[in-house]
């Protein structure tokens, strides 16, 4: 791999698509980092997968910032021939987050999201199949993942 | 889980989680006669929120219920933690503690590779001697692991900074007798397993995973070098003594369960030959730097990876300048591949006979898809 390719791919990226990137930068070797803006999120998955080559996903996940009363979805992804690691990321609010499903980009996100989505209550609009994936059936906890969980168990 | 609907004519099989080739986990068939239209899997039925527990440890102590995620391979998998606790508190391990890891690791892979060949000859319904073989010959490193750490499974033996002992005198010794032992079983198994007929016509051509398929679904590790992808993070981001070790990341074309078990023997080659490397030639020096014992971590992040033997870890650990880390996400290879194996059925004709078959060729943990 050419040095510098990550920072190239920053470059290309929020030169050719502005309106859609909020903060991007290389975090250190092999790792970039990419803040979305949350409208058009679906455009720049689309274009990181179509134009950039990231066609291997990797997982996805979320962090609970209580007091900055967000919570960041984080997409993990990889390109198969320049081999970093890019975490996608967006900032959603607390009280109401919801993202457009990314399993209408990268098909393999579904388990990633049904899981963010029952540990932190995150709603994936347009998700194919989205139950619980880990938690039991009747879980009424709340969202474990979440900073201000409390509690525990299902409630019959 | 509630399940998902039905279409007519076809009828849906629970299969686990208390049958004895299935694991901790339910699969659902949705069976037309023989053949598997489609499957399900339910997971979480070992859930234990890992990621939650980590949050209210110290980084040290984060280092034994990360252990508990991979039984088999306990120490890529509390390597990977300890090599972002490493990066957050900005310290290295010295060049001796780094080959005693990779060693440690290599030997753990081969631990959890002998594991899936023992499932893999049971659930080809292949004569069940080939699983307690390898569980006899898993022995030998147990023992090693035993003489060297204290414990057989789960022996927290990595700690940020470096490792917890030296080794042992005589212990290169006893390691090249082993490799020397192992080399010569292996050779055995494969007239045993791989060449045998009965196994090539279970395995072979069964449940191909094309390779634009496997970069598409996310697959990792074997289940991906078997699909002809040469991926590896050892190589391509070589952390412990990797940068300095001779291997070569093993692919094949095949994409079949075959491919994914000869990915498998030929990766214990190649892990034979790093372990005797590392005996001859270990360097000198320190085993550890120091590191307090109530670390506090820069504000932050820090994204570690390692090659586990089901594929690749990563582990993506905020740091707010606590004695605890914020928040964990660990990225599993078994879950990755879990979703692959929920699309084979899609992807190549699967017979209800071979599901077992299937299911050990992508060789899930479930403990580790679940945390």
């Amino acid at each position: 791999m050419p040095e510098g390719a990550e920072q190239a791919f920053i470059e290309a990226v929020t030169s050719e698509h502005p309106e859609l990137v909020e903060e991007a930068e290389v975090l250190r070797p092999k790792r970039v980092s990419i803040v979305a803006k949350r409208e058009g999120f679906l455009d720049l998955a689309r274009v990181l997968r179509d134009r950039f080559g990231f066609l291997h996903p990797v997982s996805a996940g979320a962090v609970d910032y209580l007091k900055e009363d967000r919570i960041q979805m984080i997409y993990y992804l990889m390109n198969p021939s320049s081999r970093f690691m890019l975490t996608l990321r967006v900032d959603l609010p607390r009280d109401e987050p919801s993202l457009p499903s990314m399993t209408q980009i990268w098909e393999a996100m579904s388990f990633h999201e049904r899981e963010t989505s029952e540990m932190f209550g995150i709603d994936f609009e347009g998700h194919p199949n989205m139950i619980p994936l880990l938690l039991p059936p009747d879980w009424k906890g709340g969202y474990p993942l979440r900073k201000d969980f409390e509690g525990e168990g299902a409630e019959s | 889980m509630s399940e998902p609907e039905i279409k007519p004519d076809i009828m849906r099989v629970s299969w686990g989680p208390q049958h004895p080739m299935s694991g901790q986990t339910r699969i659902l068939l949705d069976v037309d006669g023989e053949k598997v239209h489609r499957l399900i899997a339910d997971l979480g039925f070992t859930h234990r929120g890992i990621e939650k527990i980590m949050e209210n440890r110290t980084f040290l102590k984060g280092i034994i219920p990360i252990e508990r995620m991979v039984m088999v391979d306990t120490a890529n998998v509390g390597l990977c933690y300890v090599l972002a606790i490493e990066e957050a508190l900005g310290v290295e391990a010295p060049e001796r503690a780094n080959w005693i890891r990779s060693m440690i690791c290599e030997m753990a892979r081969i631990n959890s590779h002998l594991y899936a060949f023992g499932l893999q000859a049971e659930a080809a319904g292949y004569f069940p001697a080939v699983f307690l073989w390898t569980t006899v010959d898993r022995e030998i490193l147990l023992d090693l692991f035993e003489r060297l750490t204290g414990a057989r499974w789960s022996f927290n033996f990595f700690l940020p900074g470096g490792v917890s002992a030296d080794l042992p005198e005589g212990f290169q010794d006893n390691v090249i007798e082993g490799v020397r032992y192992l080399r010569k079983r292996f050779a055995q198994y494969w007239v045993a397993m791989v060449e045998n007929a009965i196994f090539e016509m279970r395995c072979e051509g069964v449940a191909v995973l094309k390779r634009e398929d496997a970069i598409r679904l996310g697959a990792t590790g074997p289940v991906l070098r078997g699909s002809g992808i040469d991926m590896d993070v050892r190589r391509d981001e070589p952390y412990a003594a990797y940068g300095d070790l001779d291997f070569k990341v093993i692919t094949e074309t095949e994409s079949d369960s075959m491919a994914r078990l000869k990915v498998r023997f030929h990766e214990i080659g190649q892990s034979l030959n790093m372990i005797e490397q590392v005996a001859n030639e270990i360097p000198g020096g320190p085993l550890r730097t120091r590191v307090p014992l109530f670390a506090r971590a820069k504000p932050g992040e820090v994204l570690s990876r390692v090659e586990t033997a089901r594929g690749e870890l990563g582990i993506h650990m905020f740091t707010d300048g606590g004695m605890n880390p914020y928040r964990v996400k660990i990225n599993s290879p078994s879950l990755r591949n879990m979703y692959v194996f929920e699309r084979l059925a899609e992807l190549d004709e699967i017979l209800i006979a071979d599901v077992p078959v299937v299911i050990n060729s992508i060789d899930p943990w479930y403990l580790d898809s679940d945390r």
